[in-house]
């Protein structure tokens, strides 16, 4: 049982050598909410008044920090294609190590690059967004669930698809809608009342609304049941990503 | 109750199947590995050389039959399976993102072995790969990845090495450089090597044992030596320019097993005669021929081309697929 997390730990310090070296990967993932807050979020900010008095500028900044978490998360499906396409997946699977600790190494390694994208985008944006850090523990476990949901959404698209490009057209496809209906741009309140249900059947709505709790201290959902939603959801896709994993694999 | 293994067995395949869809790869394949030696897996492309291994290695699940590695089911102890072995695959199973040395410390640790750090760094020296040590994988040559590939496989000291394919695809002064390697890793321990080659000069140049696969059934087995000797000895092929002249001629010649006598195409007769030891009875033959009027003498030594082709009653290369 020790062997299972020092396994998943080493694996984990094999993504993050691999994170240090994606540069490209980094800019993209901090440039493109800094272009979205700054062509869309100052603009909206005049014109845009939102319920309970927050400005759009700090609801959109904090809505796009969750989207670079998922849309980053999803990347572990990426990149288990990549190790299976390497050959590497299969050296590893001959190796003494289970594949439970093989799917806990993604998630721990994204979970790692959320944070870390997290405190960098946290540290620009907060030169002029209204963001703080209102509420730390509540903004740790919207990044972790929100990591949870998208790593695992990646690791079973990953055990459909066997080439890179499907992939990512299949992922684009399936996490936009997500992204729209969430609160990520807009409060669900301001929402018609059938896409605010289809906003409620959004497991990432909940993360978002307690990411901006965290950020900005305000709340369109009641705390505990988006916390409570997004731990069993998250705990559950993962649940599935396992399962998947284990099918994807031969033996 | 199956009766236990015996400790010299490194490994015992009994009646593997396997099919993909209604392709057959293992009709129920047989083999015994001794413990320490050095065993070929010899066959065509599509032979089932590398579901075998995939067996043995517990990557593949069989559909019927027995294998036991190092005294271990491969299905009911995987893990226990993994922990001892090695396996070098054909293509390539490294992450280009990655230098050889973090490729080593990733393995060593994930083997638990002591001083990781160390263990890598020595194995880096032992494959001569300290000058790319750092270097991406990516960036490395085909025999530079190869030696990686081996150095990680035999990391942990496994007991029984699997190479699929070792050598193909290399170019000669690689394929030499990575035979040179398994050689001293066979001399220096009693690692059990097990490798699968399409390359009959791969399988001469360094199996002690071999068992000859086609269409996933073992055909042949044995030493190299004793496969070529199984066919009678070498074949001296005469052509001489006389007709009507009867075999007994030849026949006692010493060490001589077989004469075969057909017509040449252009008159005369051709002369196959099987013979022990054919190039020390080179020149009795030619005397006992000298009369004749010899045309053409030609020496055929058996290769393990001529068994492949003397078990299976085709060519090796024609069998892709």
């Amino acid at each position: 049982m020790i062997a299972f997390w020092t396994d998943a730990a080493v694996l984990c310090s094999r993504e993050v050598l691999r994170y240090r070296r994606e540069r490209a990967y980094w800019a993209g993932q901090i440039l493109f909410p800094l272009a979205f807050v700054g062509l869309l979020g100052f603009g909206l900010d005049r014109v845009t008044q939102l319920p309970g008095g927050t400005s759009y500028l700090g609801h959109l900044a904090s809505g796009m920090l969750a989207l670079g978490v998922g849309s980053g998360a999803v990347g572990a499906g990426f990149s288990l294609i990549e190790d299976r396409e390497s050959g590497f997946l299969r050296a590893l699977l001959t190796a003494p190590v289970s594949r439970g600790s093989i799917v806990l190494a993604k998630l721990a390694a994204r979970v790692l690059a959320s944070l870390a994208l997290v405190g960098l985008l946290l540290a620009v944006l907060a030169l002029f967004t209204p963001l703080y850090l209102a509420h730390p523990l509540a903004l740790l476990g919207a990044v972790v669930g929100i990591t949870s949901l998208f790593v695992a959404l990646g690791i079973v698209l990953a055990g459909r698809l066997r080439r890179l490009e499907s992939f990512r057209t299949l992922a684009a496809f399936l996490t936009v809608p997500l992204y729209l209906f969430s609160g990520i741009f807009y409060p669900i309140e301001t929402l018609p009342a059938p896409l605010r249900w289809l906003a409620s059947a959004n497991p990432l709505t909940y993360g978002v609304d307690l990411l901006r709790y965290g950020l900005l201290g305000v709340h369109e959902l009641p705390l505990g049941s988006s916390a409570l939603l997004l731990a069993v959801l998250a705990s559950l896709a993962m649940l599935m990503a396992v399962r998947s994993f284990d099918r994807q694999t031969p033996a | 109750m199956t009766p236990g293994p015996t400790t010299s067995d490194a490994i015992e395949v009994q009646e593997l199947r396997k099919c993909f869809g209604d392709r057959e790869a293992l009709r129920g394949l047989d083999l015994r590995v001794r413990e320490g030696t050095c065993f070929g897996l010899l066959g065509p492309n599509g032979a089932g050389k590398t579901t075998c291994m995939g067996i043995l290695t517990t990557l593949l699940r069989p559909d019927s039959g027995h294998a036991r590695v190092l005294g271990l089911d491969v299905v009911q102890e995987r893990a226990r399976v993994r922990a001892q072995l090695g396996v070098v695959f054909q293509e390539s199973s490294l992450d280009p993102e990655l230098t050889p040395r973090e490729h080593l410390r990733l393995y060593a640790r994930l083997y638990h072995l002591d001083r990781p750090r160390q263990r890598a760094d020595a194995m880096l020296e032992r494959m001569q790969l300290e000058d790319e040590a750092d270097r991406l994988v990516g960036a490395l040559s085909g025999g530079m990845k190869r030696r990686l590939e081996i150095g990680r496989g035999v990391l942990h000291a496994p007991r029984l090495l699997f190479l699929d394919e070792p050598t193909t695809g290399l170019d000669v002064a690689a394929r030499a450089r990575v035979w040179q390697q398994l050689r001293e890793l066979h001399a220096q321990g009693d690692t059990t090597l097990f490798l699968t080659t399409h390359s009959m000069e791969e399988a001469e140049a360094l199996c002690e044992e071999l068992a000859i696969v086609d269409g996933g059934e073992r055909v042949a087995s044995g030493s190299p030596e004793a496969l070529k000797a199984a066919l009678g000895g070498d074949v001296v092929r005469l052509v001489v320019a006389e007709t009507d002249i009867s075999p007994e001629r030849f026949e006692g010649v010493e060490g001589v097993v077989g004469v075969a006598r057909s017509d040449a195409s252009q008159g005369g007769s051709v002369f196959r005669v099987t013979v022990r030891d054919g190039p020390r009875r080179l020149a009795a033959l030619v005397e006992a021929a000298r009369d004749l009027g010899i045309e053409e003498v030609t020496l055929h030594r058996p290769s393990l081309e001529h068994v492949f082709l003397h078990h299976t009653g085709h060519g090796f290369e024609e069998q892709d697929g």
